[in-house]
């Protein structure tokens, strides 16, 4: 009797292990395929996650949104980001809010800091994960450009689909190109 | 007393019973005193130990594996690979439950590996995903989905690294005092494995391991949690912590006969030690004497939460009723180490007066407790306290040199003076009549 007790609450953790990863893969996967897509300039380093392997790095250039007046968040507190897009394409935040905003595109964020001016948040676009020899050749590769002083359309940005306040990460590019092409380019001229 | 020693006795008590120096029915009852050995082969020792070790190596080689990130795979081949070792690991567990359900070391090893593979499968649905790296979230997901396998298996080393894994968490928290809380639920969640544990054998290497954890983590967890009770909480959080461990592994139910099996003893006393040794210098005292307050580690008037001030008090309240119980059995040694959080409770009383003070106390305490051992060693012949005394002694001194202005000459004679106090000492009494334990 014990025995069999014992065996059926292991089906039970075994589905919840299961179910875990299912529902992370389920709730990017949708987003992927239903979200809006952005456009966020960025500059990339590459760290390394002793369990998830190498990956760039991604420090968004648009994580500010001026201060709306009488508005205080304090660190750490959820706020929803406003999206809109500048006269080249890129993603820009327009407005935040402590409420979910109804009928714009929003990314549901964390507070950074709070100045008097401006509002630094954090929206969860952080990294891209590479394989162990492309990483620090796509990071070598997009500050070369970044210290060359290029900056145009074309430049270092990250496509970001969002969709119900849900940011996911679906690609990045350098030069106007996917990294993992300008990567395995770069690669091939070392050998 | 642990079965290598009972098994000794038993080996010798047919040797005393002919020569006469025991009455069979003495025998027989000291028999009877520590019942049957339980018979733990080298063979099952080695599989358990060999067991657990290869599941952690082949784990740790899988997340590696998957670490490398197989970017010429597609999103959704990816996505289910990330299920291959979750499966695998669960298979593994499941045919433990089934078919070997009496070997602790195939069911220890199967959770170890599955506790692993949860962690790999989870980090592979990241990295595909490049889902946000908020590692605290990655680790509690991880330590809830495995901490039922501690009580399904009843298996110690998953249990050590959940509790690793939300000390981590805890601490990834640290700006949250309120989340940090929530350390005490989780942690305290390992606690009926581990008194399982203990009163199924207790001086096993199982048992060894899973104390470690348990002290380790849990004074790190105190000392993140508790620091917003009052302002430099850790002054009396800390020593409070190391206490509980250390008094209630000095209870008379302490019977193991190497120090790898006591870990509550060694590393409390170990930890106590160096707090004391810590109060003894000027830095300890000195930003408290200039500020009145210290800023570090304190955020500021808000205090503590009620539930944070519950667990500080329970916490002094359990090392007090400990430390007054060991007063009681008139264990000297024990006392002396377990009375340092009520003197760091009185050093901290007078916080914001001129450092010297508290310093010259605590050197004074130090030097009482490494005396004491000295002269107790001594007088029961345990060259193990003696030696023990010796080297509290001999820090104090060295650290006090060091600490102060004195000349290399000088200091270069005291420490000729300590090494020949060493060994003077212990050729003493190894000629005493009795010999030495």
């Amino acid at each position: 009797m014990k025995g069999k007790v014992l065996i059926g609450l292991f089906f039970c953790l075994a589905a919840v292990q299961i179910i875990t990863p299912l529902a992370m893969i389920r709730g990017q996967e949708v987003v992927l395929k239903e979200g809006a897509p952005f456009k966020f300039k960025t500059a990339p380093v590459d760290p390394f996650d002793a369990f998830r392997g190498r990956y760039v790095a991604l420090r968004l250039e648009q994580d500010t949104v001026p201060r709306p007046g009488g508005l205080f968040l304090s660190e750490g507190q959820t706020a929803y980001a406003v999206l809109g897009v500048d006269d080249q394409g890129f993603a820009v935040l327009t407005d935040v809010l402590t409420q979910r905003p109804a009928g714009v595109p929003y990314i549901q964020a964390k507070v950074n800091y709070c100045a008097a001016d401006k509002i630094q948040l954090d929206l969860g676009i952080d990294r891209y994960y590479m394989g162990e020899k492309a990483a620090p050749v796509a990071e070598r590769l997009a500050w070369q450009r970044l210290r060359r002083g290029v900056r145009d359309e074309q430049d270092t940005y990250a496509v970001v689909r969002v969709k119900d306040g849900r940011a996911v990460l679906e690609a990045l590019y350098v030069a106007g190109r996917p990294i993992e092409d300008a990567v395995r380019e770069e690669l091939q001229k070392q050998t | 007393m642990s079965q290598k020693a009972v098994r000794w006795l038993y080996q010798q008590l047919p040797d005393l019973v002919a020569k006469g120096v025991l009455s069979q029915e003495a025998a027989d009852k000291i028999k009877q005193h520590f019942g049957e050995i339980k018979e733990t082969s080298r063979t099952s020792v080695i599989l358990f130990f060999c067991g657990v070790v290869g599941a952690i190596f082949i784990g740790l080689g899988i997340i590696l594996l998957l670490a490398h990130n197989w970017e010429n795979l597609s999103r959704t081949t990816r996505a289910l690979v990330s299920f291959a070792p979750l499966l695998l690991g669960q298979g593994l567990a499941l045919g433990a439950l089934l078919k070997r359900p009496a070997s602790a070391a195939f069911k220890e090893a199967s959770a170890t590996f599955l506790s692993l593979m949860v962690a790999a499968s989870i980090a592979l649905v990241c990295q595909t995903y490049h889902i946000p790296g908020e590692t605290g979230a990655f680790v509690i997901t991880w330590m809830l989905l495995i901490l039922p396998l501690v009580y399904l298996l009843e298996a110690s080393l998953p249990a050590a690294i959940y509790l690793v894994g939300v000390t981590s968490w805890a601490g990834s928290h640290w700006n949250d005092p309120a989340r940090m809380l929530l350390f005490w639920p989780l942690a305290l969640a390992v606690v009926p494995h581990f008194i399982w544990a203990v009163r199924r054998e207790i001086y096993t290497l199982r048992s060894t391991i899973l104390s470690f954890a348990m002290i380790c983590c849990f004074s790190v967890g105190a000392g993140f949690t508790l620091r917003n009770a009052f302002p430099d909480s850790w002054l009396v959080v800390l020593p409070a912590t190391y206490a509980v461990f250390y008094l209630l592994a000095s209870r008379p139910f302490d019977t193991a006969t190497a120090n790898w099996q006591r870990p509550w003893r060694v590393l409390g006393s170990l930890a106590l030690f160096v707090h004391a040794l810590l109060l003894t210098f000027r830095f300890a005292w000195k930003e408290m004497a200039d500020f009145g307050l210290s800023e570090m580690g304190w955020e500021g008037a808000q205090g503590g939460a009620p539930v944070e001030y519950l667990i500080t008090v329970a916490l002094i309240g359990a090392a007090g009723a400990l430390f007054l119980d060991t007063v009681r059995r008139r264990d000297t040694l024990a006392s002396l180490f377990g009375a340092l959080p009520f003197l760091a409770m009185g050093g901290y009383c007078l916080r914001g007066q001129p450092p010297v003070f508290t310093q010259a106390f605590f050197n004074a305490y130090l030097f009482v407790l490494s005396v004491s051992h000295i002269l107790i060693g001594g007088r029961r012949s345990s060259l193990g306290t003696v030696n023990m005394g010796m080297l509290m002694l001999a820090v104090l001194i060295i650290t006090r040199f060091f600490d102060s202005d004195i000349g290399f000459i000088l200091k270069g004679l005291v420490f000729i003076c300590v090494g020949v106090g060493f060994l003077l000492t212990n050729i003493w009494l190894a000629r005493r009549p009795g010999g030495v334990r």
